[in-house]
């Protein structure tokens, strides 16, 4: 006896739930698993060093050298007292390469670990919370150099400002989320992405004062202020450096946080569930 | 009380590399022929699953038959949750552990040891948890020595055993698995329908898609018959075997429903 399903077999469901309860349910669920993400990042760092002698302080000497290179042959390219400019250029670059790695990673967030997605059902946003967090340990290696930096190179220390590093360091945190969230999502849908991205964050790097100090823009340094981009190593930098924050870092890098998250959550309410046919 | 209930449930593929004509005609004239649509914004799309009804509930073990390009995997990705349906709507209920593929969570680099631990935090289950059913696991497998060598140095078969034997570690209420078991050996199949048989018996779900006939027959109770997408047969496995014999005899052409009214 062979049946046909039959309309009568038809059965009453639930509705499903709403995109927007799924899209939080997926959010808060991937921030239950902290164990998973924090293992998999981990695993992730001790995974690229595997077999050799130093491990993940492989990133670390890598990160020294290229900052002692270029200290040396910038400072006197920019005309620049090393004392005054090492000190800058090694707190800028490494959270240049904190931000910048999460940016160009974040393309990468869903279509890296396509066979997972494909095959288990797991809170997508796990796998932005392991990137996060991977980037977070890398950053966490190579501040290593810092305090290195500033006792060779001393700099005033003012305590007051460096209660800022906390605030500052988790919107920048807040930014790299949704940043891996809409970039991974946009990747995993148009492949031209990820190389645009790489190109512009290239020039980015240039164009951010990074290597070279604001104030070399003498009377335009008002347009570099208003890159976003800077506004994140900004709040990083200047209070371990004992200088100012830039006046309109705070409110852009807020702006920023607050549109960048909104956005991106109404596009992931929206296309969450496509994702999987995405990558 | 475990279910899995799909009502009306499409799956829609969109083509995104197939918007110019001649891979469209290229893909009309496949032997899979799946059900190709364009969709509002004049994207191709396969049409994976089309209006799929299905009641599964307690001690049934379902087996799903059916040609190449038929859906079977789409619908396996259903039920483990991977894919969310564009139309229709899919409820389960109970604990889903899937077995869609060996190599989830598992690191090449690493021991079979440490990926017993790996894969147990894709089913969810923490690291100190897995330690304590490491050894268990790992006589399941009876892999011996070589669960302390890297896992890229197994057969596909080890690698089976390795994948059932965590993923079944703690009794899932539902289980669902595509053909690779066939990989393993007699023996080990025949360990592994036991453990299956096991928790079956104590209110679980079993959903396997294999082309072998013989194990389909060995381990369920119930076929469904899947073709271009649609369920083209269902009921006792025997029955929906031979539904599936025919069809694969007289050819794809024929369209479901005179396969079913041939009965």
């Amino acid at each position: 006896m062979t049946s046909v399903t039959q309309p009568d077999q038809v059965f009453s469901l639930p509705d499903p739930p709403s995109r927007l309860s799924m899209a939080t349910a997926d959010l808060v669920e991937g921030g239950r698993r902290t164990w998973h993400w924090m293992t998999l990042a981990q695993q992730d760092i001790k995974l690229r060093y595997r077999g050799s002698v130093l491990g993940p302080f492989w990133q670390t000497l890598t990160t020294a050298v290229m900052i002692a290179g270029m200290g040396v042959i910038y400072s006197k390219l920019f005309h620049q007292d090393l004392h005054n400019y090492l000190p800058m250029l090694t707190v800028g670059l490494i959270f240049w390469m904190f931000v910048a790695g999460m940016i160009t990673e974040g393309c990468g967030t869903f279509t890296a670990v396509q066979g997972i997605i494909q095959q288990v059902k797991l809170p997508f946003s796990l796998h932005v919370y392991r990137l996060v967090y991977r980037n977070v340990l890398t950053l966490a290696h190579n501040f290593v150099i810092v305090p290195i930096v500033l006792f060779i190179f001393p700099r005033p220390i003012h305590w007051p400002s460096l209660t800022l590093l906390l605030p500052g360091l988790l919107l920048v945190i807040i930014n790299g989320v949704w940043l891996s969230i809409f970039l991974g999502m946009v990747s995993a849908r148009f492949r031209d992405v990820p190389p645009i991205v790489a190109s512009i964050v290239q020039v980015a790097f240039f164009m951010t004062p990074v290597m070279w100090p604001i104030e070399a823009l003498g009377s335009n340094a008002w347009w570099a202020q208003f890159n976003p981009l800077f506004a994140m190593i900004d709040v990083l930098r200047s209070p371990l450096l004992g200088m100012p924050i830039a006046p309109h870092s705070w409110q852009l890098l807020g702006l920023m946080t607050a549109l960048g998250s909104a956005a991106t959550f109404g596009f992931f309410v929206r296309f969450r569930a496509r994702l999987a046919f995405w990558v | 009380m475990s279910f899995l209930r799909l009502h009306d449930v499409c799956i829609d593929f969109p083509i995104y590399q197939g918007s110019s004509r001649s891979l469209r005609n290229a893909l009309l004239y496949t032997s899979s022929r799946g059900n190709l649509a364009r969709d509002a914004l004049d994207r191709i799309t396969v049409r994976a699953l089309n209006n799929v009804s299905l009641d599964v509930t307690n001690g049934d073990r379902l087996a799903l038959i059916g040609p190449n390009g038929a859906g079977k995997t789409t619908l396996l990705k259903v039920l483990a949750g991977v894919f969310e349906p564009n139309q229709g709507t899919f409820v389960a209920a109970g604990k889903v552990s899937s077995l869609l593929d060996t190599s989830v969570g598992l690191q090449a680099d690493a021991t079979g040891r440490e990926n017993i631990i790996l894969r147990g935090m894709f089913m969810g289950i923490r690291p100190r948890d897995m330690r304590q059913m490491a050894e268990e696991i790992g006589e399941f497998t009876e892999l011996g020595h070589y669960l302390d060598m890297p896992v890229r140095t197994y057969s596909s078969g080890m690698m089976v055993r390795l994948a059932f034997a965590i993923s079944t570690c703690v009794p899932p209420d539902i289980l669902i698995m595509d053909e690779w078991l066939s990989a393993g050996d007699a023996h080990f199949l025949d360990k592994a329908q036991r453990r299956t048989e096991s928790f079956v018996k104590t209110s679980s779900i079993l959903v396997l898609a294999s082309h072998s006939m013989g194990l389909v027959e060995q381990w369920c109770n119930r076929a469904i018959l899947l073709h271009q997408g649609q369920i083209a047969a269902m009921g006792p496995v025997k029955e929906v075997a031979a539904v599936y014999h025919r069809l694969v005899e007289t050819g794809n052409a024929q369209p479901p429903a005179e396969i079913v009214a041939a009965e």
